[in-house]
């Protein structure tokens, strides 16, 4: 799992709607869940060219309340689908585990974070260690990074793969209790 | 350093102490699904292969969302529910005409007890806490609970609010649940067990604990619950004949924060569109027209609550411009009220009576809005498009208020009733 991201800086303020700001709702109530039909149609509705001018490695820094509203996963899969990562000075709590589910590096409860860089400058965050460096303005700031437990379950991919191992290490525990008896 | 009622749960449960922000796999003792999403939870199991649960025992299903089916879509959703629940063995089932809310029922019928830990699909089950319960929300991993017994939780913190004081004529517990929410904000709260005591909860009902416990996972807290005292064990003890776990927190708990709140200054208050915690004193919105309204939701549709709405309903009529919807929220509910009389006043009123559970506040399946109209409710949330319509403006109020509204067909403040 690749934890440094470089990459430009798109910043977004407080009280990002996950339906409409981040994600059309269209797509939650279609159950679509590829990463890469969502990655499209991210952020439309606030910028429609958002799509076309990220990179893999950018970093979204968002302000509070980042993916309010119905926790639904198809933003954040989006974020993924382009190769992007997620800075926000506050993340919802269903939207908190949607961004595990989804497999996505991201910091949160990183106060202040968008007063610490602007839209195009050059950042470089390290999602296992909670570093934050602005290049542009030769800044560092050190956040809480996830949990080591949690960034376990974002180096595999998610929620559906964190699923499947756990499932499958209970069979080979059960079969290792039947093959005893 | 002590523990918060939260963390000796946790402990209790996973035989070992835990404190804030670890995160464990605790085992729920009951987890609950609600009718709209047993097909969905199924697909999910079967595409991973799973073909038996981790305790079925463990696992109640309810109709409430939807306990009359509407459409043929739906009719053939109860049937296929009624099938999963026979293939995996899943022990505890109200259908249609029996339990009625899976958020309230449980505590009526003493399946859920102080010191319990719950895990649930749906967001409201946090009104378990009405009795000490620690009941938490879980959505896209329920699947993962239902076939492995836990997901991962961080440990949350707790924020104490003491309660003081008494309410005034005209105002209800609603109301208090209403500001509470706006006056602790979301940053305070944020993934903490907002836990209840103080010597304002001696007078507040089962029933009102039911709508403390479920305004804060509105904003974003993890749960809520009050802490066990003499009026949750006297209820416990009618409807449970084990013992009691009457869970508290230590003096030296480590809370986030500790609120004192004073119950004595609160009049009656709406919450605006289009969130829950846009509250405001009855004031500002006075005389705006409404025409639907609906008395009922995990929320506050207790008996007391329909009580409330029955004071001021007994001999008048409602608004020619208004239809009234009344939801008991159980069946047990539904039984008391009509013993009392309470559904006679409000079929001489001119409200419509509708099945038990959850009622247009499950999206509106049922007595939804029209573009363009205005309700005034004592449903959970008031985003644009809940009751249907995209356009139509939902406000928030008490029992009281949405009664008093509906006789005068504008928002009116129900003092003048009381």
């Amino acid at each position: 799992m690749k934890w440094i991201y470089r990459g430009r800086c798109w910043k977004f303020g407080d009280n990002l709607g996950i339906d409409g700001d981040i994600m059309p709702l269209r797509f939650a109530l279609e159950r679509e869940t590829d990463p890469m039909v969502l990655k499209d149609h991210l952020m439309s509705e606030i910028d429609p060219q958002f799509a076309k001018k990220v990179a893999p490695g950018d970093i979204i820094v968002a302000g509070k309340r980042f993916g309010q509203g119905n926790s639904h996963i198809q933003g954040f899969l989006g974020i993924r689908g382009h190769g992007l990562a997620l800075v926000a000075e506050s993340i919802p709590r269903g939207s908190y585990r949607n961004a595990i589910n989804a497999g996505l590096p991201f910091l949160s409860g990183c106060i202040g974070a968008t007063a610490l860089c602007e839209t195009g400058n050059e950042l470089e965050v390290d999602f296992e260690s909670g570093r934050f460096t602005n290049l542009t303005r030769g800044t560092e700031m050190r956040y809480a990074p996830l949990p080591r437990e949690l960034l376990a379950i974002v180096a595999i991919g998610g929620w559906k793969e964190h699923f499947r191992r756990r499932l499958a290490a209970a069979a080979c525990s059960a079969q290792r209790v039947g093959g005893s008896s | 350093m002590g523990q918060t009622i939260t963390e000796k749960i946790l402990s209790r449960v996973l035989g070992r102490s835990v404190s804030a922000g670890e995160i464990v796999h605790p085992v729920p003792e009951l987890m609950t699904v609600h009718d709209w999403y047993v097909v969905n939870f199924d697909k999910v199991l079967q595409e991973f292969g799973v073909t038996k649960l981790f305790d079925p025992d463990r696992v109640l299903i309810s109709t409430d969302h939807e306990p009359v089916a509407v459409t043929p879509q739906s009719s053939e959703r109860q049937k296929r529910v009624r099938e999963i629940v026979a293939k995996y063995g899943i022990k505890h089932f109200y259908d249609v005409g029996r339990g009625g809310l899976g958020h309230i029922f449980p505590v009526e019928e003493g399946l859920v007890r102080p010191g319990m830990f719950v895990m649930a699909y749906d967001v409201h089950v946090t009104n378990f806490g009405a009795v000490g319960v620690l009941a938490i929300p879980v959505v896209v991993e329920i699947p993962e609970v239902l076939a492995l017994g836990s997901v991962w939780l961080r440990v949350p913190e707790t924020v104490r609010v003491n309660l003081s004081g008494r309410l005034k004529a005209g105002t209800s517990v609603r109301d208090v649940a209403q500001k509470l929410i706006a006056d602790l904000g979301d940053a305070l709260v944020d993934y903490t067990v907002v836990e209840f005591g103080g010597p304002g909860m001696s007078a507040i009902d089962i029933s009102g604990r039911h709508t403390l416990c479920n305004t804060p996972i509105d904003i974003g807290a993890k749960s809520a619950l009050v802490e066990p005292d003499a009026v949750i064990r006297d209820y416990v003890a009618q409807v449970y004949a084990g013992p009691i776990d009457m869970v508290a927190s230590d003096a030296d708990a480590n809370f986030r924060d500790v609120v004192e709140y004073d119950l004595s200054d609160i009049g009656p208050q709406v919450a605006i569109p289009p969130t829950p915690d846009k509250v405001v004193g009855i004031e500002t919105v006075l005389g705006r027209t409404i025409h639907h309204a609906f008395v009922g939701s995990c929320a506050s549709g207790n008996l007391p609550d329909l009580r409330d709405a029955a004071r001021v309903l007994a001999g008048r009529k409602v608004a020619p411009n208004v239809r009234l919807y009344v939801t008991p929220a159980t069946q047990n509910v539904a039984r008391a009220a009509a013993r009392e009389g309470l559904m006679e006043i409000f079929h001489e009123a001119g409200a419509v009576m509708t099945a038990p559970g959850c009622g247009p506040c499950a999206g509106g399946r049922i007595g939804a809005l029209a573009e363009g109209e205005t309700s005034i409710n004592t449903g959970t949330r008031n985003d644009y498009g809940r009751l249907v319509a995209k356009t139509a403006e939902i406000y928030l109020a008490s029992p009281l208020t949405v009664a008093a509204s509906a006789v005068e067909g504008k928002i009116a403040d129900p003092r003048r009733y009381c």
